[in-house]
């Protein structure tokens, strides 16, 4: 090999070999601590539980370790790794460093490890007599992860990959490079001196924010799971619903932060004009919240009644199974074109999917009453791993697989799941015993809560159906293309109303038994403030379609029933954690439906519907200086600052005669023209309490290319002569003819000044001639005057001495169309979204408080 | 009947009205050709070509006059090219894109698309990483 007989210059390997060391101890701690915990619950040992403990503290401190490690390295610019040069630059400011970590696929699942190293050790210390196999349960999760960085063996049978890979390994075409024959390859360093930098779009505060606290929730959801587990593997069956609740409600109080904070960051920082977009990446974050929220609300059921046990169970497991087809979906490259914004492939998506199916195996496994079965489902479950390793090993031996094959084969997997999961409920349903038989009463709480939790797996099947197209698309042969945001909208805004219903009426029901006079007397009359409050506000909102005043009306019986429910209670304090909650989300609904309904494009120009939609034609071009009427806005381009890297464009707007309504203020959304992105456009916008005013560029003039000169004609001009230009749109007069010498070099200059009238006004123009007496024309300039699309290059001076007002000027005009400063604007009037963010922070105030009670009923519980 | 199972019965149902909803007549990914055949049957319906972009013929986006009408050629992936009009600004990284997904339907004699996926960001890396050796 090449890169053996090259010595390479400058490298600081120790570091990454330490890093590489430390995923490798990370790897065999999480191993080993998995194992001593599993012995530890088989043997029922105090002592494995001991040395469990330790070696998933050891474990603990070296995923930190690695963080770190990979941090010196972007830190220090280390190019030598590829990590460092493929998404850090030296330009790149301290507080961006962080993001690098989200930009790379390595550096997430590093994320990722890190919170649940986090979250194992706050278990480690308060599980009590659970953390055996519920640290079992994540030291598995563990041992997933820390392969994903392991970076060992040739694809298709690459493990992981890991973050410190050398350049020159991961990009061997480097070494290449024309420029290094000179220098010698060893010295790639020399050339290597800056990294790629960090995606424009991820340096802002958001994107510093949004990730860890995403990750967190994702990392939050192994914890229910684990709990789940535990349960039904040491038997109690029950017991494991109160410390998976807490958890439960961190996780769903963190992941929705996480995802409306995304929601917020593309809303004011990304120019696609919305919070929400149904991307498949934003929907991978949304599936595992929706699910766990109504997985919560079924342990609430159940805890409160002992009914549908089973339920629970499936609905917590399939929660943790979506983070884990959350993270195949953005990682494996299978969404490919249906989003923007996912992951590149890094040839994991076998691992991904081996882990997906590892835990989904796990978890039917531990349903099994007797060791017989357990046996048979791991021969199972063995066999079918082999059989889905065949086609790869044949392709590297170079052996055609027939396609057909390959999707028998994918058609099993798809069979063995729905089995796998059909013996799991199997499992469960044998041995839950004691489950309630009776039939719910019409007027009771878990009644209408089921309904509500099922109406919100509902909303998550929709939305799991369509992200998953792609994945059908390469299951099964099959062509489906992606949905659009507004197909989403039409068919999540018909859920969303039982949903809403569920919410607002489930509140005043009692578990078990209501009395009916206590239900009816609420329900109604907080349904009737709410129609009054729906109708009054109609008045505002203008909302003309019925269904959309239905979902109104229902949203507002969210808010309403809610607070009612709030007054009436005797005891306060955090015993209102649901309602608020349910309020913040009522409001959230309110929010939502107001400002994408009502969302107004100021921008949209009147078109001739019968050529196209109209509402497409959501840009306006303002030329520098013009004023456009937009609603009831004059809006005036007042011209730019730059700063180098970005530029401001100042965008004037005014409103209103009557003093009441009076407003004026100016916008600055950025445009920076990436060398290599294009136009990065960053929206600027204006908060009223009541509406936002939403303003983007999606395109400026300096992006239009240089039009060529046309017309070129030969013009001789006396002095005060006009001419008219060859189209006859400019007026061009040579005003004077100056002449000058430089002593000092003997330099004559011989400028004529033309002064050029068009529509817009005058522009001046002097191109000159430069002469020496000794060597004669030395130089000149020719002028283009870009405001006025004119060329005038200086061919000839004729004097005449006698009469200098005869001289002649000759000179090769050239016209174009004149360059005109614009830009091409989107402005959008959100109403009311102000109601989405203040819905989103009440409803996770009122999770937060939830989790505050829980966690007391819990430790009281503990101690009585 | 409990009222449990009229809950079961009708999540089941939704549930199944979803796959026959959204299977039943799914948006398909078609060729140019076939897009242009198909909106002789329905001409509002509309379908996904994967395409990329013609360099070697012009794009026309003139702001001055129509800030909303941008107009390329494309070509399938079965490659056949087709004139594309997209009625809005033109997408900021359109030149530096490889592959396009033109989600639309036939008008006439081009493609009406209503909307343009084009990825960016690992595009952007690999593009920076040949770039950037010389510096």
């Amino acid at each position: 090999m090449q890169e053996k007989l090259v010595t390479f210059n400058g490298e600081h390997l120790f570091i990454g070999n330490f890093g590489h060391a430390l995923v490798v101890l990370s790897f065999l701690t999480a191993l080993f601590g998995a194992l001593f915990y599993f012995l530890s619950v088989r043997e029922n040992s105090d002592a494995y539980r001991k040395i469990g403990r330790s070696l998933f503290l050891l474990h603990a401190a070296a995923v930190a370790g690695v963080f770190i490690t990979l941090f010196i390295i972007i830190q220090k610019h280390y190019y030598e790794y590829q990590y460092a040069w493929q998404h850090s630059s030296n330009e790149l400011p301290l507080k961006y460093m962080i993001s690098c970590f989200w930009e790379g696929q390595e550096g997430s699942f590093l994320l990722w490890m890190i919170w649940h190293a986090l979250i194992g050790v706050i278990l480690v210390f308060r599980a009590g007599n659970w953390e055996s196999p519920v640290m079992a349960v994540i030291a598995l999760a563990q041992i997933a992860l820390s392969t994903m960085l392991l970076g060992i063996g040739e694809a298709p049978f690459k493990i992981g990959s890991s973050p410190f890979e050398l350049t020159r390994m991961a990009s061997p075409d480097l070494l290449q490079a024309p420029v290094l024959q000179s220098i010698g390859q060893g010295n790639y360093l020399q050339v290597l001196k800056n990294g790629n930098g960090l995606n424009p779009l991820l340096q802002n505060y958001w994107m510093v924010i949004h990730p860890p606290t995403l990750f967190l929730g994702f990392a939050t959801a192994i914890v229910p799971f684990a709990y789940a587990i535990a349960g039904l593997w040491t038997g109690r069956l029950r017991q494991w619903m109160s410390p998976a609740l807490i958890w439960g409600l961190i996780c769903v109080a963190v992941l929705g932060t996480g995802i409306i904070m995304g929601g917020f960051w593309a809303y004011e920082a990304l120019s696609f004009g919305g919070y929400w977009a149904w991307d498949p990446v934003e929907n991978a974050s949304l599936m595992p919240w929706l699910l766990l929220i109504s997985a919560m609300h079924m342990v609430l059921i159940t805890r409160a009644t002992g009914r549908h046990l089973v339920t629970t169970i499936l609905l917590v497991c399939i929660s943790f199974f979506l983070v884990l087809y959350a993270t195949f979906l953005t990682r494996s490259g299978i969404l490919g074109d249906a989003s923007v914004h996912s992951f590149t492939d890094l040839g994991m998506s076998g691992q991904l999917l081996l882990f997906l199916f590892l835990f989904i195996f796990l978890t039917a496994l531990v349903s099994f009453p007797t060791s017989n079965g357990k046996q048979w489902f791991t021969v199972g479950f063995v066999l079918l791993v082999f059989i889905n390793l065949i086609p790869p090993t044949l392709e590297t031996a170079g052996i055609a697989v027939d396609p057909n094959f390959s999707l028998g084969i994918r058609i099993l997997d798809v069979t063995a799941f729905v089995f796998a999961m059909f013996l799991f409920v199997r499992n469960l349903l044998k041995q839950q015993g004691g489950d309630v038989k009776t039939e719910e009463h019409m007027l009771s709480r878990e009644l209408w809560m089921l309904a509500g939790s099922l109406a919100v797996v509902l909303s998550l099947i929709q939305v799991f159906l369509s992200t998953s197209n792609p994945v059908w698309n390469k299951l099964f042969g099959l062509n489906l293309g992606v949905l659009k945001a507004n197909d989403y909208n039409q068919i999540q805004l018909w859920l969303a109303m039982p949903i809403a219903l569920f919410m607002a009426v489930s509140q005043f029901l009692s578990y078990r038994k209501t009395p009916a006079s206590v239900f009816k007397r609420d329900a109604i009359l907080s349904f009737s403030i709410a129609m009054a409050v729906t109708v009054i506000s109609n008045f505002i909102f203008r909302l003309t379609e019925v269904k959309y005043w239905i979902f109104l009306l229902l949203a507002v019986y969210v808010v309403v029933g809610n607070i009612l429910v709030m007054v009436r209670m005797k005891q306060k304090g955090l015993l209102g954690g649901a309602s608020i909650a349910h309020a913040g989300f009522g409001m959230l609904l309110v929010g939502v439906l107001i400002s994408s309904v009502n969302k107004q494009v100021l921008s949209s120009v009147p078109v001739d519907p019968s050529v196209q939609a109209p509402t497409l034609a959501e840009n306006i071009t303002l030329f520098r200086g013009k004023t456009a009427q937009m609603g009831e806005y004059a809006v005036t381009y007042k011209g730019f600052d730059d700063d180098g890297l970005n530029k401001y464009f100042r965008i004037h707007f005014r409103r209103g005669d009557s003093s009441l309504l009076r407003d004026s203020f100016t916008l600055k959304p950025i445009a920076q023209n990436n060398p290599k992105m294009g136009l990065l456009a960053e929206p600027d916008t204006r908060h009223y309490l009541w509406a936002d005013l939403f303003t983007h560029v999606s395109y400026e003039s300096s992006l239009d290319k240089e039009e060529p000169f046309s017309g070129f004609r030969s013009d001789t001009f006396n002095l005060y002569r006009t001419k008219l230009s060859a189209d006859g749109m400019r007026r061009i007069t040579l005003d004077s003819v100056l002449t000058s010498m430089e002593e000092s070099t003997g330099t004559i200059r011989v400028q004529p000044l033309f002064r050029i009238e068009t529509a817009d006004g005058e522009h001046k123009a002097g191109p000159f001639h430069e002469y020496r007496l000794d060597a004669g024309l030395v130089g000149g300039r020719d002028t283009i005057v870009d405001a006025a699309g004119m060329m005038i290059r200086f061919d000839k001076f004729v004097p005449n001495n006698a009469n200098p007002a005869l001289s002649q000027v000759i000179v090769t005009t050239a016209t174009r169309e004149p360059k005109r400063e614009y830009v091409v604007l989107k402005a959008i009037l959100f109403p009311f979204i102000n109601l989405v963010w203040a819905g989103t922070i009440i409803m996770v105030i009122g999770f937060s408080m939830a989790v505050w009670r829980r966690i007391g009923e819990y430790n009281k519980q503990r101690r009585g | 009947m409990k009222a449990v199972h009229i809950i079961g019965i009708v999540f089941v149902g939704i549930a199944l009205a979803f796959v026959v909803s959204l299977y039943g007549n799914p948006t398909r990914y078609v060729s140019f050709p076939e897009a242009k055949q198909l909106a002789a049957e329905n001409p509002d319906r509309e379908y996904h070509v994967v395409a990329r972009l013609d360099i070697s013929k012009e794009m026309v986006y003139n702001p001055k006059k129509d800030p909303n009408y941008f107009a390329f050629f494309a070509i399938d992936s079965l490659d056949n090219p087709s004139m594309v009009v997209y009625r809005n600004a033109k997408p900021q990284d359109i030149e530096r894109t490889e592959k396009v997904v033109l989600i639309g339907n036939y008008k006439g004699d081009h493609f009406e698309a209503s909307s343009i996926l084009s990825k960016c960001p690992s595009k952007y890396n690999e593009e920076l990483s040949k770039e950037n050796l010389g510096r």
